[in-house]
């Protein structure tokens, strides 16, 4: 028998009894049979757990990256902060300028009111005699008398 | 990558011949079942983002290791204990592993059509796996991988961590072993 019939043939003899092997295999215990169903479950449970793990290591890893993305912009952020206290001090400014303008219109208006009646004929003691005032009501609602 | 379902099917369709084999190895059915199991849960936790078809290769050798740890913690094990053991009685030594009273209680296949044909093919059974347990391991390992496992001689060679021409000498030596004991005992498969 030359080498290349004694390797197939001692193949076949292997396959042959591996194969009483597998019949033996098929037919474990009860018990043995089910420890390994449940070692087998508890296995791929692990694997599971892994790939859910990695998911959420993948997922914290992004939000730090985020996270670090917004440091590295800081310059960006201190320019957007100082855009706001800019704005912020505009309206404040923007306030205040309002309020003078305000309180310039009422004195102007105050001062314009104090000018004519000082400027009238009338003594501004007239305007509080209530017999005078009553003359003014009726002259008004007849249109006769106006004061000037 | 494996997906669960993959990874649950290709260990379903290798736990049994994983256990029988680590029971021809370790010779106890206890220790055979956590070797499996741990090789399962290291297989999962670190190896399941393999593609499948490198699953059968990566647990091959995850087995080989992890059997190969047991031998060597039952190893330091014994060195520790062994003052202890020469206290123990003769009873107790009774309870080591026996061949003879292993064989007689493996499982047989159930065929119910021929008597004749079921005890035969019990009696091959018993023999063949007598002989595969008086196998030298490294032998009985290459052997049972190479063709249990239907594994080339250079997937085996890679499982075991040893030349490709180990695996053929192991092999070969395993098959003439194996085929001479049968055949002195009048079998023919």
């Amino acid at each position: 028998m030359n080498t290349s019939e004694y390797l197939p043939a001692m193949d076949r003899f292997g396959y042959k009894i591996t194969a009483r092997l597998t019949d033996a295999a098929e037919c474990l215990p009860y018990d043995v049979s089910e420890r390994l169903r449940a070692a087998r479950v508890r296995a791929v449970d692990q694997r599971k757990w892994v790939l859910l793990q990695s998911a959420s290591e993948v997922f914290s890893h992004t939000s730090a990256g985020s996270a670090t993305a917004g440091h590295g912009n800081s310059h960006t952020a201190w320019w957007n902060r100082l855009g706001m206290a800019g704005l912020l001090l505009i309206l404040v400014v923007g306030l205040i300028a309002i309020n003078v303008i305000q309180d310039e219109l009422g004195a102007r208006e105050l001062a314009e009111i104090d000018t004519a009646i000082l400027t009238d004929d009338l003594p501004p003691a007239a305007y509080v005699d209530p017999g005078f005032a009553q003359f003014l009501k009726l002259g008004n609602r007849h249109g006769a008398v106006t004061p000037n | 990558m494996a997906s669960p379902a993959e990874l649950s099917d290709f260990l379903k369709s290798v736990e049994k011949r994983a256990f029988k084999r680590t029971v021809y190895h370790v010779r106890n059915d206890e220790s055979a079942l956590d070797i499996v199991q741990d090789s399962m849960m290291k297989l999962a936790e670190h190896y399941g983002h393999k593609p499948s078809d490198e699953l059968p290769m990566l647990f091959q050798r995850i087995l080989s290791n992890t059997t190969l740890d047991w031998f060597r913690r039952q190893k330091v094990k014994n060195t520790l204990f062994s003052p202890f053991s020469d206290f123990q009685s003769d009873a107790e030594d009774g309870d080591e592993f026996d061949l003879l009273e292993s064989l007689s209680q493996a499982e047989v296949a159930p065929e119910f059509d021929n008597p004749q044909t079921t005890r035969e093919r019990a009696q091959t059974l018993q023999a063949i796996e007598k002989e595969i347990l008086l196998l030298p391991q490294r032998q009985r390992e290459a052997f049972l991988m190479r063709y249990w496992e239907d594994m080339d001689v250079t997937e085996t060679a890679a499982a075991m961590g040893c030349s490709t021409g180990s695996v053929k000498t192991h092999c070969s030596r395993a098959i003439h072993t194996l085929f001479q004991a049968l055949t002195s005992k009048g079998i023919k498969l």
